[in-house]
């Protein structure tokens, strides 16, 4: 079977049903625009929880009666371990300061009590400092008069690791609910399309045209709706997220210590992929039927 | 396997394409022998009356045969047989020496592109222009696009419509399509052109036409099966005529003289 030919009759199937096609192109990209922001939010997710994971970093918020004296002592002793790479006091005005910066708040900030930015010594640990070694580091540091409170971020973390875990299986119901969306569209618009190309049908196997012969341009057809639509969406997300780049990535990054991504290409590439399978076999499924002559 | 057509294949007529799979490939000598052979084949759509009944038929290669009989004697059915949109209930028919009533499904296809068929209601894809219908039989054999184009545009001026290849084939006149029907049926040069009432839709100086036409493509050697019930065009050539009724050959002649002899004392008798 000469390849030009099929693209050939699946073309001129395109002009033939243009209003039937667009319509379930357009169905088609929101099932994959929903699928695309799922994806990405997992996808940023998972980046926040990874840099989480791997940063070694604790966080000693101080009394606020704590003494100057206590706190330099505090400091000396943090840096003779040697597990500890940097030790940095942050005065409370310091963070209300470096918050402000960071989020852009400004004026609006003006409100907050001042204990709402606690003093705190930020520690920056070895990235070798094992995990057991920070837990109990964690619970020495808390029996110093001068602490309020340790922040190993361990917990939040777990906590953190939960929501991910349900957000992953929400985008893979999704993945799958999308999948089962692009099968029926396709069926639909191929079986409906089979319909009105009903003639041509009988004529192809009149003339000796093979079922694989009859079949290859209306599974072509199917193939050429699900990657159109799946690469319209994932343009259309790329749009959305330029935008939502320029107006949150700084207060975003600010909050997490993470900028955002966009999807990565193997994700663009996969996606592609297995709209194009589900399309084929969308369309192959719903002509087994209707080939009859 | 079906044999395409390419660049180098010689342009002759008469060119036979296998339709069985390799394993049954026939012996070199299909050319030698009847292009069609029907042996005591019935067809049944009702258990009680046979639609065909004990049909022996034999044609010829480069014949032309006309079937006749009054409407509902089975002339359609007989030619459904040999395209394989039926099977035979029992006999066998041979065509090209080889046994199609036992053909599997995925063998029809390779049987039909042997075949060239002509229907009473065109059968053309109204929205696809002349080209296109009479093209698609040549894209069903892998034809390349150049010998395509070519070969159709051969075929349209054989049918009268040469220049015409861009128009969209429902614009044209009944006559009109019923000419890109028979370009689709002959462009790919086939053994045997089947013609099932291919003037029931035409007026009857359009359908002379049409037979004039059928007779040229017959003269170039490709042996033509032509059903009609239509006595003005049985008389207006002489050819061999095969008559049915109730689904039995009760005839087979040559000239329409001899059958209207023989069947007008009858008529007479039963008037």
């Amino acid at each position: 079977m000469d390849i030009r030919f099929v693209f050939a009759r699946a073309k001129r199937g395109f002009r033939d049903d243009l209003s039937l096609h667009v319509v379930a192109i357009a169905s088609l990209v929101v099932a994959f625009l929903c699928l695309g922001t799922a994806l990405l939010g997992v996808e940023n997710l998972t980046r926040i929880a990874d840099r989480w994971s791997h940063s070694q970093h604790l966080t000693l918020y101080l009394r606020d009666d704590a003494r100057e004296t206590e706190v330099a002592q505090l400091r000396l002793v943090l840096e003779s371990l040697g597990e500890v790479r940097k030790v940095e006091h942050i005065t409370s005005e310091a963070a209300r300061k470096l918050f402000a910066e960071q989020t852009h708040m400004g004026n609006s900030m003006s409100d907050l009590p001042t204990e709402a930015f606690p003093a705190s010594l930020e520690i920056e640990l070895r990235p070798e400092a094992a995990s057991d070694r920070v837990n109990k580091l964690t619970e020495r540091l808390r029996r110093f008069s001068a602490v309020e409170d340790v922040e190993n971020y361990r917990s939040f973390l777990g906590q953190f690791r939960g929501l991910l875990d349900t957000g992953r299986s929400a985008a893979l119901l999704l993945s799958l609910l999308v999948m089962v969306c692009v099968v029926a569209v396709i069926g639909n618009t191929i079986r409906l399309a089979v319909a009105s190309r009903r003639r041509e049908i009988e004529v192809l196997k009149l003339c000796g045209a093979t079922d694989s012969f009859v079949r290859s341009p209306f599974v072509l057809e199917g193939v050429i709706q699900a990657v159109s639509a799946a690469s319209i969406a994932v343009v259309i997300l790329l749009a959305g997220y330029l935008f939502a780049h320029q107006h949150i990535e700084t207060t975003l990054s600010a909050l997490t210590g993470v900028g955002m991504t966009f999807l990565s290409p193997w994700t663009i590439a996969v996606t592609l992929v297995a709209a194009g399978v589900v399309g084929a076999l969308g369309s192959a499924w719903s002509l087994r039927r209707y080939l009859q002559v | 396997m079906a044999n395409s057509v390419s660049d180098s294949d010689p342009p002759n007529p008469r060119r036979q394409v296998s339709f069985f799979r390799s394993k049954h490939a026939g012996d070199g000598t299909s050319v030698r022998k009847p292009i069609l052979v029907m042996e005591e084949v019935y067809k049944y759509f009702r258990r009680d009356v046979p639609t065909l009944r004990n049909i022996n038929l034999v044609i010829e290669r480069g014949e032309f045969v006309f079937v006749t009989g009054p409407s509902g004697s089975g002339k359609s059915t007989l030619l459904q047989l040999i395209y394989r949109q039926h099977p035979v209930d029992s006999g066998r028919i041979l065509f090209s020496g080889r046994d199609i009533s036992r053909l599997t499904d995925r063998s029809i296809p390779f049987l039909r592109r042997n075949l060239g068929i002509v229907f009473q209601d065109f059968k053309v894809v109204p929205h696809w222009t002349v080209f296109e219908n009479t093209a698609v039989s040549l894209e069903i054999l892998g034809t390349n696009a150049r010998l395509v184009r070519s070969r159709v545009a051969a075929t349209l001026e054989r049918v009268g419509l040469a220049g015409r290849g861009n128009e969209r084939t429902e614009n044209l006149s009944g006559g009109e399509q019923q000419r890109v029907a028979i370009a689709r049926a002959i462009v790919t040069e086939p053994a045997l052109l089947l013609a099932d009432e291919p003037t029931g839709n035409l007026d009857p100086q359009l359908a002379i036409d049409i037979l004039t036409l059928f007779e040229e493509i017959h003269a170039a050697g490709t042996t033509v099966v032509f059903a009609t019930h239509d006595h003005s065009l049985l008389q207006s050539a002489p050819h061999r005529l095969v008559v049915l009724d109730e689904g039995r050959v009760i005839e087979a002649t040559h000239g329409l003289r001899a059958w209207a002899a023989r069947s007008e004392p009858r008529t007479a008798s039963n008037g």
